[in-house]
């Protein structure tokens, strides 16, 4: 790396405020205060019903575990 | 809400969140645009970082301890092709975090909401805030047994960690914390060495790669427990979230989806040798027939004595303890960078405290109270650390679903959604967690069905 190009990183640790540089390098959807709300996207009803049943499948295994779960606890006792 | 800044005479309107991130992504950009014969590496320096901090963050107290009663269950065969495939089915699902990130600058709570409304983000949130508690739990288990084999009382193993969690985000920068946390994380391939001690016979680790075996006893209701949390210790809900906002928080942009691929590649690689490593190191408890089933993690350090030495007892113990402590501060984060996407509240690392508190307290909160509760006698904690795994692998379909719909949406992603290729593999690795889902499922029903 070159001297002149680590002078600058080195200024880069000290960044100054009242520049736009902040603005030459984040793109600006990356500015905190600055991004654009996304709308929302139309779930057909095929999407919808995969994830509901995929609700399902989680709601019915958590119950298996706990299922597994009690029984452990029992075996053990 | 963060207050942006405003210099007198100056357009600006950015907040010192902002400032550390162009500070970052400045070094990029010089980079980028300069010569010499070491820029390309030094860019890679530069841009990695949340992919190894996933795959390695994953290598967690429960992954290790998963791990170890697997190596001590079924020594060399089935299981080590098996991890290097769980690991490549990893890597598919969070190169695509890479991609949303990178290209929407938005974390995945932030635009599973944005998307598909409160009801769906209800539930993924539902989802990941459970798995969270748990998981976190377990990582602070680990940090009880690996400190609990030098004496530490588990008190203070614990409030040390907690202290520590505490420290690296007080940093307020997200480079420093990256970087503190990769100092930590590397020390996951201390099993490596406690693997070589432990002399594995190298052509029966080259047989098992190729031929997926052998595998003792076949089938029964052990061995889905352990293909159940051995899927579970790399394909977890918190990575999608953990991935794609530090992407964001990094600010990873577009122009550095390759670097983000090459990251995650290398975390997968690392996390793979290093899970391997494990079950080589443990591997000896299985040829000498010794009960494993029972231990924890101290135990397992305890157990492997006699055959990998003092030395390697105490690396595995501290490998033990390393896992849980990185796993902490990463999933922790995790949990603090959905509460602010989804809550409109500061969501970065790099936010002062005025104006990050909130999410600076849901982060230590979330550490403080699952630290909290490893510290209840008398808890079932291998069983708790077997079925955190197992749960994390039956919330992972409809997390899934939820990231192909986002990374297939053009309307966000652009030239960067899904192809036909990447769908392929998601859609492959869904079915796959899906079917191991159902099966753990059915033999849990039917126990009978299986040899115990």
């Amino acid at each position: 790396m070159n001297n002149n190009m680590e002078i600058e990183l080195q200024q880069t640790a000290l960044p100054n405020p009242s520049s736009n540089w902040v603005y030459e390098v984040l793109e600006p959807d990356q500015l905190s205060t600055a991004k654009q709300p996304f709308g929302r996207q139309a779930l057909n009803r095929r999407t919808v019903i995969l994830l509901w049943g995929l609700r399902v499948y989680v709601v019915l295994m958590v119950l298996l575990v706990a299922l597994q779960t009690w029984n452990a606890f029992h075996s053990a006792q | 809400m963060t207050q942006p800044i405003c210099p007198e005479g100056s357009p600006a309107d950015f907040t010192e969140e902002d400032i550390k991130r162009a500070g970052d992504r400045r070094r990029v950009h010089l980079l980028r645009n300069g010569k010499g014969g070491t820029r390309s590496l030094r860019l890679l320096w530069l841009l990695i970082g949340p992919g190894i901090l996933v795959m390695l963050g994953e290598n967690d107290g429960p992954s290790m301890i998963s791990y170890a009663q697997t190596g001590a269950s079924y020594g060399v065969g089935f299981f080590l092709p098996f991890i290097a495939l769980t690991f490549a089915m990893a890597f598919v699902i969070q190169e695509m975090t890479v991609r949303l990130g990178a290209a929407t600058k938005r974390g995945h709570a932030e635009l599973i909401y944005a998307r598909f409304g409160r009801f769906w983000g209800f539930f993924a949130m539902a989802d990941l805030v459970f798995g969270n508690l748990l998981t976190l739990v377990t990582e602070f288990i680990a940090v009880r047994a690996g400190l609990g084999f030098f004496g530490v009382p588990p008190a203070i193993a614990v409030l040390g960690a907690l202290l520590v969690v505490v420290a690296v985000v007080l940093t307020r920068r997200y480079w420093t914390w990256e970087r503190i946390t990769l100092g930590f994380a590397i020390f996951n391939l201390i099993f490596v060495p406690v693997a070589l001690m432990a002399h594995p016979v190298s052509s029966q680790v080259v047989r098992a790669f190729f031929s997926w075996g052998p595998l003792p006893g076949g089938v029964t209701a052990g061995f889905i427990l352990l293909v159940m949390s051995n899927i579970g210790a790399t394909v977890t809900p918190w990575m999608l979230f953990f991935q794609q906002s530090a992407v964001v928080d990094k600010g990873l942009t577009t122009a550095d989806i390759r670097h983000g691929r090459i990251d995650t590649a290398i975390g997968a690689v690392l996390a793979a040798i290093a899970a391997i490593a494990t079950v080589l190191a443990t591997a000896p408890l299985f040829a000498h027939h010794v009960d494993a089933s029972n231990l924890e993690g101290a135990a397992f350090a305890q157990a492997l004595v006699p055959y990998v030495g003092n030395i390697g007892a105490t690396l595995f113990a501290i490998g033990i303890f390393e896992a849980g402590l990185v796993a902490a501060i990463t999933i922790s984060s995790s949990s603090a960078y959905a509460f602010g996407e989804v809550t409109g509240t500061a969501r970065s690392l790099n936010s002062p405290l005025r104006e990050g508190w909130l999410f600076y307290a849901v982060l230590v909160a979330a550490a403080a109270i699952a630290a909290a509760l490893v510290l209840i006698p008398n808890a079932p904690l291998v069983l708790i650390v077997l079925l955190v795994n197992v749960i994390a692998v039956l919330a992972m379909p409809p997390a899934i679903v939820f990231l192909m719909l986002l990374v297939n949406d053009r309307e966000i992603m652009g030239e960067h959604a899904n192809g036909p290729m990447a769908n392929f593999f998601g859609v492959t690795v869904t079915i796959l967690l899906v079917l191991a889902g159902l099966i753990f499922g059915i033999t849990t029903i039917f126990p009978h069905l299986l040899p115990s």
